[in-house]
């Protein structure tokens, strides 16, 4: 046994990491049962449904997953989603920058509530978010009334209400990737940049922005990510109108209930291919040791 | 000037950084600002690059006002400790980024980065990345970065300090033929002295905010003005001697008077420095080609590579006490810190134990001598606020500290000198902790006899304590700062002199220790009604004015107040409309023994005003007699 082990590991070390030896305090078993154990659960409760839906929604290949998901009203939702997504991502970006950069080199009078206040939309139910929005902005409501009467503008039941529940409900996303590398960055080539004669936009743009933007990018794609598959918010402030504010993933209920269960697996096998394909691509844009 | 700096104050949370700092550095000059850190020279910097607000105070930079002007209009090269170099950009993207916000075309912001790459050595090198430099690579990057869009002056914040020892010496030597080829004026930070020394023309010392002197390296080596600096810059030996007419005299040595010695002090004791390299030791007396300070005992022998140091102990000499370096506490003897090249020493080999006679070749006198203070205490709460004051003060001041502990010798009372210890040990130029088992009177009387004090601060009950205070008044020259409760570092004194006394004494001991706090001063005089006849008023306010000439001499700024009424009550009064927070009062200078009281004014006005710092300054020019009228 010693006898085998030994050319092993020199194996291990040429090929993997020279000069670099894993010690271990475990018996082998105690190591392959910690692997066995984190395996399993993550075939049973992860693997298996995945592979479930997907086999479900390939059930008549490829082509009747097309056929299902581009059908008008199922076509309509989908691009509903990604576009209303798309439209929050970028407001996202761009004030949830603004705010981490305000929490961070600003002092003001409430900022500690502020700071606390960010997370907030991750404890709120997302039902209970559609509601108040509802409530602020619904046809029904004073200020959703003045703006149809003004404007001839509806949020709710409309386009403009999916955005902004979806706004709400991604927040944080923006804000706390974007916060704690804008705490650690180094103030002195900001200074540096000023002693230069730097204006503070190009100070920004040139200097502190670059560092920015691999966590901004990766804040966006994943509320990007969230935002496609959001249903209680949307549910109950899109209206549910095909064609018009029906997004994905209260289409894929709606299929559900009627039956189609080719429908439904497809969509969501459309929606798990998108969402996995933007985590891939944060794991990417995430820093390497 | 390329640079000039008038009354620079900044404060961090009411925390004084920067304390009235007046500067100029000439065109072309390499200025090194020299200080421990804390001391503000890096915040003196910043202020000149306009990264942080003035407080008080104006900045000119080519005779241009820049005071108020934002870092991007000053035309200041900035070098920072950490070098601050752009993380996104290349190299030469670094250097050429002063010229292309000043829209400088491509062609020649190339051309002038390759030429400034060429000058700091790294030609070749402009197209890596900032991480992929040596530290010494990257310190060079960011002077040529800051030197591209030829600024008007150039700020070098500690820039080698990140650096190893040999970096160092070698950077030290391009940056001086870089700033000399380009005749740019710098100001150049660090708490390295031996950089210093290299690089400056001239050397500003820097400790707690204030510079205190600024000078040519050997200027500030050789003849520095204060105890701080002769200490801070190498090695000291520094005695107190007697200034006579015939000269300076230490023990039974003279040294002639070479400078204006009498218009510096009126003080009889005078502050005698010198250096290791200026002592001489012969085996015997006749051989001494110099003045003999006496035979002196090897203490220590120790190997420097290019000389040899030693330390000798001299046995006490009458009239002489040692400052540095210092000896433990109640011993009188002297110690001698001296070197002596390898022939010295092969000529005449010493080894601890063995005896030599000591001489010394020149001497240099401080202008100001330091202070020393005593504080007094037995572990209560009012001795919390001296020893929290006193402390304060003394970092301020330079003064050397003795911490006094009396009355009865338990674990807390030595306890509370450890943490007392602990609370004061930082900043101060020296300071040690001393206890007698006795009341606070017998244990300030055993501690003057060993050695006295300029100031005894205490702790202070207008109740109780007046008895005491009178009685530690009696035997010596002291002044006392008495402290009734914890207050911060005083920023407006009231000072009572006492109309018709001619004494600027009253004055001088006060507008000394105010100019080290940078407190504002009010010089008050009062009379009785009855007293006012007879040109009183044209004559107090002559005496007065005399009084803010003499402050202003030490950079304190004085207004004057007169008022009449019963002396105690005008003086609380003007306390309250002032808001003040110290009031200096004087008591006369007696014979010990003598018996000195205060129950007239100054204790009236102690148990009207009961909770503000109060100094007593003594005066010969007091009489016994004059405050109780």
């Amino acid at each position: 046994m010693e006898s085998l082990r030994k050319p092993l590991s020199r194996l291990a070390q040429l090929s993997l990491r020279p000069g670099k030896q894993q010690v271990s305090y475990q018996s082998p078993w105690g190591r392959w049962a910690l692997r066995g154990t984190a395996l399993a659960y993550l075939t049973a409760f992860l693997l298996i449904p995945l592979f479930v839906i997907i086999q479900d929604g390939l059930r008549e290949g490829l082509a009747g997953l097309w056929h299902q998901v581009t059908l008008p009203i199922a076509w309509n939702a989908l691009m509903l989603t990604l576009w209303t997504a798309a439209v929050m991502t970028l407001i996202n970006t761009i004030i949830g920058t603004l705010t981490a950069f305000v929490l961070v080199r600003y002092e003001f009078p409430g900022k500690m509530l502020l700071n606390s206040l960010i997370d907030l939309p991750l404890a709120i139910p997302t039902l209970v978010t559609g509601v108040m929005l509802v409530t602020l902005y619904g046809p029904q409501e004073a200020l959703g009334a003045w703006l149809k009467e003004q404007f001839d503008f509806s949020i709710i039941f409309a386009p403009p209400g999916i955005i902004l529940a979806l706004l709400f409900i991604t927040l944080p996303f923006v804000v706390r990737t974007v916060q704690p590398v804008l705490m650690n960055l180094d103030r002195s080539q900001e200074y540096a940049a000023a002693t230069l004669g730097a204006g503070s936009w190009t100070i920004f743009r040139r200097i502190t922005l670059p560092p920015l933007l691999l966590p901004l990018t990766s804040g966006a794609l994943l509320s990007f990510a969230r935002a496609i598959g959001e249903f209680g918010a949307v549910v109950i402030v899109a209206g549910n109108i095909p064609l018009y504010s029906q997004t994905a993933a209260v289409y894929v209920l709606g299929e559900v209930e009627s039956e189609n269960r080719l429908g439904a697996s497809a969509m969501s096998v459309f929606m798990i291919a998108i969402s996995f394909g933007l985590m891939m691509l944060v794991e990417r844009l995430q820093p390497r040791q | 000037m390329s640079i000039v700096l008038e009354h620079l104050t900044k404060r961090y949370d009411g925390h004084l950084v920067v304390n009235n700092v007046s500067l100029e550095v000439g065109d072309g000059e390499f200025f090194v600002l020299l200080g421990s850190s804390g001391s503000g020279k890096t915040t003196i910097l910043s202020l000149v690059a306009g990264l942080v607000p003035v407080d008080q105070g104006r900045i000119l930079l080519h005779n241009r006002d820049v005071t108020y002007l934002p870092p991007q209009e000053r035309k200041v090269g900035f070098v920072f400790q950490n070098y601050a170099l752009f993380q996104s950009m290349t190299v030469s993207e670094n250097v050429e980024f002063g010229l292309s916000i000043r829209k400088v075309s491509a062609a020649e912001r190339r051309r002038r980065s390759d030429e400034l790459l060429e000058l700091v050595g790294l030609s070749g090198l402009g197209n890596r990345k900032p991480w992929q430099l040596s530290g010494g690579q990257q310190q060079r990057v960011a002077l040529a970065r800051a030197l591209a869009y030829q600024p008007d002056v150039l700020l070098l914040d500690e820039p080698l300090g990140a650096l190893d020892a040999k970096i160092r010496t070698e950077l030290r030597r391009n940056l001086k033929s870089i700033q000399r080829k380009l005749g740019v004026a710098t100001i150049f930070v660090t708490h390295d002295q031996e950089e210093a020394f290299d690089l400056a023309d001239r050397i500003g010392i820097m400790s707690f905010g204030r510079l205190l002197e600024v000078g040519t390296p050997d200027d500030l080596y050789r003849r520095p003005q204060t105890e701080f600096v002769a200490s801070f810059l190498g090695t000291a030996n520094q005695l107190v001697g007697n200034l006579t007419p015939e000269g300076i005299e230490v023990g039974a040595w003279h040294f002639p008077i070479f400078n204006n010695l009498q218009q510096m002090s009126q003080d009889r004791r005078v502050q005698v420095l010198f250096r290791p390299e200026d002592v001489a030791l012969t085996p015997d007396v006749a051989n001494l080609d110099c003045p003999r300070l006496g035979k002196a005992v090897v203490e220590e022998v120790a190997f420097g590579g290019a000389y040899e140091r030693l330390r000798l102990r001299l046995p006490a000499i009458s009239g002489v006490r040692s400052i540095s370096p210092p000896v433990p506490f109640g011993s009188d003897s002297i110690l001698v810190d001296t070197t002596r090249s390898p022939e010295q020493a092969s000529r005449f080999p010493l080894q601890p134990g063995d005896q030599a006679w000591v001489g010394v070749h020149r001497i240099h006198v401080l202008a100001h001598p330091g202070l020393s203070f005593l504080i007094l205490t037995d572990g209560s709460f009012r001795s919390q606020a001296a020893l929290d004051l006193g402390g304060q003060i003394a970092r301020l001041a330079h003064a050397r500290v003795t911490v006094l502990g009396c009355g009865k010798l338990d674990k807390a009372l030595q306890s509370h000198l450890q943490e007392a210890r602990k609370q004061l040990g930082s900043g101060l130029v020296s300071l040690e902790a001393i206890t007698f088992e006795s009341d606070p009177v017998q244990a300030v009387q055993q501690a003057i006899e060993q050695r006295p004090h300029d100031l005894i601060i205490m702790g202070f009950n207008h109740q109780e304590d007046l008895p005491t205070t009178e009685q530690i008044l009696d035997f010596g020259e002291h002044h006392l700062l008495l402290v009734p409760r914890p207050q911060p570092v005083p920023g407006k004194a009231l000072i009572c002199v006492s109309g018709g006394e001619p004494g600027k004494d009253d004055v001088l001991f006060a507008g000394r220790l105010v100019r080290h706090l940078s407190a504002d001063a009010t010089l008050l005089t009062v009379a009785a009604p009855a007293r006012t006849e007879g040109g009183w008023w044209d004559r107090s306010e002559r005496y007065l004015e005399s009084g803010v000439r003499s402050l202003s001499l030490l950079g304190v700024p004085a207004k004057t107040v007169l008022r009449t009424g019963t002396v105690p009550e005008e003086i609380c009064a003007e306390m309250r409309n002032g808001s003040y927070d110290m009031l200096v009062m004087g008591a006369p200078l007696t014979r010990p023994g003598e018996g000195i009281s205060l129950a007239g004014v100054v204790g009236q006005t102690l148990s009207m005003v009961p909770d503000i710092a109060t100094l007593i300054v003594r005066s010969h020019f007091i009489a016994q007699g004059s405050w109780n009228r």
